[in-house]
C-alpha cells in the first residue's frame, strides 16, 4: 500500500499531465453514458424528474419484445455487414489500383479526389446526395433516363432504400479506409514479392499470397473502425430517409432517437444500452480475431 | 453635506427612473421561420410602448428540434420566458413535462377578448387547465396550381372525382409545358407519423368526418364506411393512382414544400401561414387558388380545416413569469393581432384590417367558407401519440407494398389498432 | 502496329475506372455548387444542367439571416468553435496520451485510457438526455465553454499521439534522466520539439473533423446564437416552409472553408489519419 502510495507520489507530474485528459473523458463521456444506462431502468414518465422510479430490466423487457426493434437491430446487423464488405472491398481496390505502376500520372488527383468527402461535412454531402437521388427530380435517374438505362428506386424504394443509403456512406467513408490500405501497401517488404516473381507465381497468386497477408494490420484496424462506425449509422438517415422508406433504414441508432420524441426515455435508452453493448462485442471480437491470428507470410 | 445629500438624491432619484428601463429581455421559442421572427420583432416593438425598455427576442426551431428543446428545457428548468406553437403540440409539452402554467386567471383578467368563442377556449384547455392563450387560429385549405387549373377546365374541383381526373391530368398532360414528364398531381408528405396522418386528417376532416383514427370513447373508427372510403382513397392516391412523387413516402414538410414550390405538384395544402410566401415573386407569385377539401358524399358537406390553434403558453419556470404574462394577454390586443395576421397570415380577431392582404390571404382572413376543426385525440388518449406511430407504420408498410385489396387490408389495420389501444389503455 | 500489350490494356482500363470514379465521387460538389446559383424549379426540372441559368449572388443576401441569426455569426461560431476546441483538444489529447505511454502500469492509468475507448463506442447521437443534463448540471448549457468541452476529444488524435509517443526510443528519455533533467523538462526540452510535427497533424485533422460536428452543438445550445454552419444547415425549414437554393448555398458555404484547408494540406492531412490508424 505504502509502496503504491509512493510510487504514485513519484509519478505525481503524469498524474497531473492526464489530469484534464482524465476529467474529460470523465466528464462528458462515461458519466453521461452511466446516466443514460441509469436512465435505462426507470419509468420514462419519471426518468427526468429529480426522484425518478426504478423497474429493473422492464424496458429491456419491452425493449426486446417489440418486433419493430428486433427487425431493426436485425437490419443494422445486415447493413452493418453490407456496409462494412463494401468499403473495405472498395478502398482496397483503389488503394492497389492507387499504389500499382498503372497510374503514374494523375494518381495525386485520384487519390484527393476519393479522399476529399472524408473531411466534407457529412450534413452538407448528405443533403446534395439526398436530391441526387429522387426518384421524379433528382440528376441521377435523369442521367439514367438520358443513357437508356431502367431506373433506379433510390430513397423512394423498398428495395433500394439501403442501397441508396449505403453508396452514400461509401462516398463519405470509403476514402478514409483508403489512405490506411495505401499507407500500409507503402510500407510492404517489395523483395518478397519479386521473390515470389522468379519463383514462377502469377500475379493473382502473388497478391493473395504475399501482398495480402501484409495488409493485416490495416484490415484490422479498418474493419474495427468501419463496425464501429457503420453499427452507429445516424447522420445519413436523419437526413435522408427519416428511417423510411416502410423501415427499411430503420436502424437501431435512429429509432431509439425517435423514441426520446415519444418521451419513452426508459426504452431508448435500453435500446442504447444494448447498441453500445454490441458495438463493444462485435468490434472487440474482430480486434481479438485479426491480432490472434498468425501472421500468413 | 447638503451638497453631498442633494447628489445622492439626484443619484437615487437617477437610478430609479432607470430602473423600469433596465434593458430587460424576454425569449419566445417557436418553429414558425423567418416570419415569425419578423412578426415577433413587431410585437416587440410595439410592446416597448406600454413597457419601455423590455425587448422580446424570438429563435425558431425546426418543429423537431423544437418539440426535444422545450421538454429538455421545462423538465431542467431552464425554461424560455414562453413558448409558442400549435395546441395539440403545447398538449404533448404538458404530458412530459407538466410545467405549463395555467392561465385562467390571465385570461379572466383580459377585458378584451369577445372574439374568442366559447370552442376556442375549449380547445385552449387541457384537462381542466388552460394551457395556452389562443393567438391565432390555424386553417389549411386546398389549393390547386391556377396555371394548370385554367388548361384544364379552370373548374376548382370540388368532388373527390373531379380531383382524381384533375390529378391525373396534371400528371400526364405536361401541365407546365417543360416537354417532360415531371409533375406530379398533388404535393403530400408521408415520413414521420406526424406527416402522414396530417395528411391524413385533413382529407377526413376536410370530408365533413369527425374522427381520423379514434373517437373520444376510444372507438377505433377506420373501418366505418364512409372513415374506410377516405382511407382506401388517400392510400391508393399515395400508391396504385400515382398521384404524387414516388419519392414522397420519404418526404416530410421540407421536401413536400420544395415539391410545391419547385412546381412539380398540382394540388396541395394551403395553410394561412404559407399564403404571404406563396403570393412573394420567387416562390409561386400567386399562382394558385385555395378552396375547401374534396366532398366524397353527397350528402357530406365539404369545409376548410382548422388545424387548430397556435397560441402562446408560459412555463411554470418561466425566468420572467409576471412580465411573461403581461406579454401574452398584449399578444390579443388589436395592433398585436394586426401585426400577426400580417406576418404570419392569421389571428383570432374579428376587427382586423384585411384590404391591404392579397385575395389570397382574404380567403382566410374573412373566413367566409364552411370551416370544420380537429377532433385533438391527443387531449382525450394520453395513449394516443404510441397508438398514431403504430398506425403510421402500418399505413406505410401498406403504401410501400400496396394489397390486392385495400379493404381487407384496412380491416386488418382496424383491428390492429383495436388491439393496440386496448393493451396501451391498460 | 504491334497488338497493344497486355499491360497497356490494363493501364487503359486502370485509367478508365479511377477517372470514372473519380467524376463519379467529385459530382456532388459540381451538382452542389450550380445549384446554389440555380432557383428551386429550375434544378427540379432540369438537374442535369452542367453550370447555373444566370450567375445571380442574390442567395446569399437571401440567407443572410437563418432563424434570426446572422450567417456572419455561423460561420464566426464554426471559426471559433472549432479552433478553441482543436487547440483545447490537441493539448489535453498530447499530455494524456504522453503520460498513459510513458507510465502505462501507474495506478488508474489503464482505467482511463480503457474508460476513453468505452466512450469512442457508444452511439452517440443516444446521449442527447443525459449530456443535456450534465451540461446543465456543470451549469455550460447553452455556453460556448460546453460546446467547445464536448468537442475537445477525439478517438483519431489520440491514437495519432499514442503511436507517435510509443515510437519514441526510451533510450533517448533515458539520457536525458542521467543528465538530471526532471520529467517537465523532459517534456518541454526533448519531447516537445521533436512532437511539433506531429502536434501540427493532429491539430489540422482535428480541425477539419470537428468542423463537421453538428449533434453535439444542436444538444448543448440553447438558442440558435451558438450554432454552427452545419448546425444551420440542418435546421434550415421551419414551419412556413424552406428553401432549397438556400440550402445548397449553405452547403457550399459549409464545405468550401474545409474542402480548401484540405487540399492546402493535403499530404499532412492523408498521411497524418494513416499513421494514426497503422502501426508503423
Amino acid at each position: 500500500m505504502t509502496d503504491l502510495l509512493a510510487r504514485m507520489a513519484r509519478d505525481r507530474i503524469f498524474y497531473l499531465f492526464v489530469a484534464p485528459f482524465a476529467a474529460l473523458t470523465i466528464l462528458f463521456g462515461l458519466w453521461p453514458i452511466l446516466l443514460s444506462i441509469q436512465v435505462s431502468f426507470t419509468a420514462s414518465a419519471s426518468a427526468l424528474k429529480p426522484n425518478p422510479s426504478y423497474v429493473g430490466f422492464a424496458n429491456y423487457a419491452s425493449v426486446l419484445a417489440d418486433p419493430i426493434f428486433l427487425a431493426s437491430l436485425s437490419r443494422t446487423l445486415l447493413y452493418t455487414a453490407l456496409a462494412v464488405v463494401a468499403n473495405l472491398a472498395f478502398a482496397l481496390f483503389f488503394a492497389m489500383l492507387l499504389d500499382s505502376a498503372l497510374l503514374k500520372r494523375g494518381n495525386l488527383f485520384f487519390r484527393l479526389a476519393i479522399f476529399l468527402p472524408v473531411i466534407t461535412p457529412d450534413v452538407a454531402g448528405y443533403v446534395v446526395w439526398r436530391w441526387l437521388y429522387d426518384r421524379s427530380f433528382g440528376a441521377i435517374n435523369a442521367a439514367l433516363k438520358m443513357l437508356g438505362l431502367p431506373a433506379f428506386g433510390g430513397l423512394s424504394s423498398v428495395d433500394t432504400a439501403m442501397l441508396a443509403v449505403l453508396i452514400a456512406e461509401l462516398w463519405h467513408h470509403a476514402g478514409f479506409y483508403m489512405i490506411i490500405f495505401l499507407a500500409n501497401l507503402s510500407m510492404r517488404d517489395r523483395t518478397l514479392e519479386e521473390a515470389a516473381h522468379v519463383d514462377g507465381a502469377t500475379a493473382w497468386q502473388r497478391w493473395w499470397y504475399v501482398i495480402l497477408p501484409q495488409l493485416r494490420p490495416a484490415i484490422v484496424i479498418n474493419t474495427v473502425y468501419a463496425l464501429i462506425q457503420f453499427l452507429k449509422t445516424f447522420t445519413v438517415v436523419v437526413v435522408m430517409t427519416k428511417g423510411g422508406p416502410n423501415d427499411q433504414t430503420n436502424f437501431v441508432s435512429y429509432y431509439a432517437y425517435q423514441l426520446f420524441d415519444q418521451a419513452r426515455y426508459g426504452e431508448a435508452t435500453a435500446m442504447a444500452t444494448i447498441l453500445f453493448a454490441i458495438v463493444i462485442a462485435i468490434s472487440l471480437t474482430a480486434y481479438r480475431i485479426g491480432d490472434r491470428e498468425p501472421a500468413r507470410a | 453635506m447638503g451638497t453631498l445629500r442633494t447628489i445622492a438624491c439626484a443619484a437615487f432619484a437617477a437610478a430609479l427612473s432607470v430602473l423600469p428601463a433596465k434593458a430587460q429581455q424576454l425569449t419566445v421559442w417557436h418553429d414558425l421561420g423567418d416570419n415569425g421572427i419578423k412578426w415577433f420583432e413587431a410585437l416587440s416593438a410595439e410592446f416597448a410602448k406600454q413597457k419601455p425598455g423590455v425587448t422580446v427576442r424570438s429563435q425558431s426551431f425546426p418543429t423537431d428540434q423544437w418539440f426535444g428543446r422545450v421538454i429538455s428545457a421545462l423538465n431542467t428548468d431552464t425554461a424560455p420566458d414562453l413558448i409558442f406553437n400549435n395546441y395539440e403540440r403545447v398538449i404533448r409539452i404538458q404530458n412530459q413535462t407538466n410545467k405549463v402554467m395555467d392561465l385562467k386567471a390571465l385570461t379572466a383578467g383580459i377585458a378584451d377578448k369577445s372574439f374568442l368563442s366559447e370552442d376556442d377556449m375549449r380547445v385552449a384547455t387541457y384537462k381542466g387547465r388552460q394551457i395556452i392563450i389562443p393567438i391565432q387560429r390555424v386553417q389549411m385549405a386546398f389549393g390547386v396550381r391556377k396555371s394548370w387549373l385554367d388548361k384544364n377546365g379552370g373548374k376548382f374541383p370540388e368532388t373527390w372525382d373531379e380531383v382524381k381526373t384533375l390529378a391525373a391530368a396534371f400528371r400526364d398532360k405536361d401541365p407546365d409545358a417543360n416537354g417532360q414528364a415531371d409533375t406530379f398531381g398533388m404535393a403530400l408528405q408521408a415520413a414521420k407519423p406526424r406527416d402522414l396522418i396530417h395528411m391524413l386528417d385533413l382529407f377526413i376532416f376536410g370530408s365533413g368526418l369527425r374522427h381520423t383514427l379514434i373517437d373520444p370513447d376510444g372507438k377505433i373508427t377506420i373501418d366505418q364506411p364512409a372513415h374506410a372510403q377516405v382511407l382506401e382513397e388517400f392510400l391508393k392516391t399515395y400508391s396504385t393512382y400515382r398521384f404524387v412523387a414516388p419519392d414522397t413516402i420519404n418526404h416530410s414538410f421540407a421536401e413536400m414544400y420544395q415539391v410545391i414550390e419547385g412546381g412539380r405538384g398540382g394540388m396541395f395544402r394551403v395553410g394561412d401561414w404559407n399564403v404571404r410566401k406563396w403570393d412573394g415573386a420567387q416562390v409561386l407569385n400567386g399562382d394558385f387558388v385555395s378552396g375547401p377539401w374534396p366532398k366524397f358524399a353527397a350528402d357530406r358537406p365539404n369545409a376548410v380545416v382548422i388545424g387548430g390553434m397556435r397560441g402562446v403558453a408560459i412555463p411554470e419556470n418561466s425566468p420572467n413569469k409576471a412580465l411573461a404574462q403581461e406579454f401574452a394577454a398584449f399578444m390579443l390586443t388589436k395592433a398585436a393581432q394586426q401585426a400577426s395576421l400580417e406576418n404570419v397570415g392569421a389571428g383570432v380577431r374579428k376587427d382586423l384590417d384585411v384590404s391591404k392582404l392579397s385575395p389570397r390571404s382574404q380567403y382566410f382572413a374573412k373566413a367566409e367558407h364552411r370551416l370544420v376543426a380537429y377532433d385533438f385525440p391527443e387531449s382525450i388518449h394520453a395513449f394516443y401519440p404510441e397508438l398514431e406511430a403504430a398506425f403510421h407504420r402500418k399505413l406505410l408498410a401498406g403504401i410501400a407494398n400496396p394489397p390486392a385489396d385495400w379493404k381487407a387490408f384496412i380491416a386488418e389495420t382496424a383491428k390492429e389498432m383495436r388491439e393496440l389501444a386496448q393493451k396501451l389503455k391498460s | 502496329m504491334s497488338p497493344l500489350r497486355p499491360n497497356r490494356l490494363l493501364q487503359a482500363m486502370g485509367y478508365l475506372v479511377a477517372t470514372v470514379t473519380s467524376v463519379l465521387f467529385l459530382y456532388p460538389y459540381w451538382w452542389m455548387l450550380v445549384s446554389a446559383f440555380r432557383p428551386t424549379r429550375a434544378i427540379m426540372s432540369d438537374p442535369l444542367r452542367p453550370w447555373p441559368e444566370a450567375l445571380s449572388f442574390q442567395i446569399f443576401s437571401e440567407i443572410g439571416r437563418i432563424g434570426g441569426v446572422n450567417l456572419s455569426t455561423y460561420a464566426l461560431n464554426s471559426v471559433l468553435i472549432t479552433s478553441a476546441a482543436t487547440v483545447l483538444g490537441v493539448g489535453v489529447t498530447a499530455l494524456g496520451a504522453y503520460a498513459l505511454v510513458r507510465r502505462p502500469r501507474a495506478p488508474g492509468f489503464s482505467l482511463v485510457r480503457y474508460g476513453f475507448l468505452v466512450t469512442i463506442m457508444y452511439p452517440y447521437m443516444l446521449l442527447v438526455i443525459p449530456v443535456y443534463l450534465v451540461m446543465f448540471r456543470l451549469g455550460l448549457l447553452g455556453s460556448y465553454a460546453g460546446i467547445i468541452l464536448f468537442l475537445a476529444l477525439g478517438p483519431l488524435q489520440f491514437f495519432l499521439f499514442e503511436q507517435f509517443f510509443r515510437k519514441i526510443p526510451s533510450e533517448v528519455i533515458e539520457a536525458a534522466l542521467i543528465d538530471g533533467a526532471s520529467e517537465w523538462q523532459i517534456l518541454t526540452r526533448v519531447v516537445m520539439p521533436m512532437a511539433m510535427p506531429i502536434t501540427a497533424t493532429v491539430a489540422l485533422i482535428t480541425f477539419l473533423l470537428n468542423w463537421a460536428q453538428w449533434f453535439p452543438i444542436l444538444v448543448i445550445s440553447r438558442s440558435p446564437d451558438t450554432y454552427t454552419l452545419p448546425v444551420a444547415l440542418l435546421s434550415m425549414n421551419s414551419e412556413l416552409g424552406s428553401n432549397f437554393q438556400g440550402i445548397m448555398a449553405l452547403a457550399v458555404l459549409t464545405t468550401l472553408p474545409v474542402a480548401a484547408l484540405f487540399l492546402l494540406a493535403q499530404k499532412r492531412v492523408m498521411e497524418g489519419m494513416a499513421s494514426g490508424a497503422v502501426k508503423g
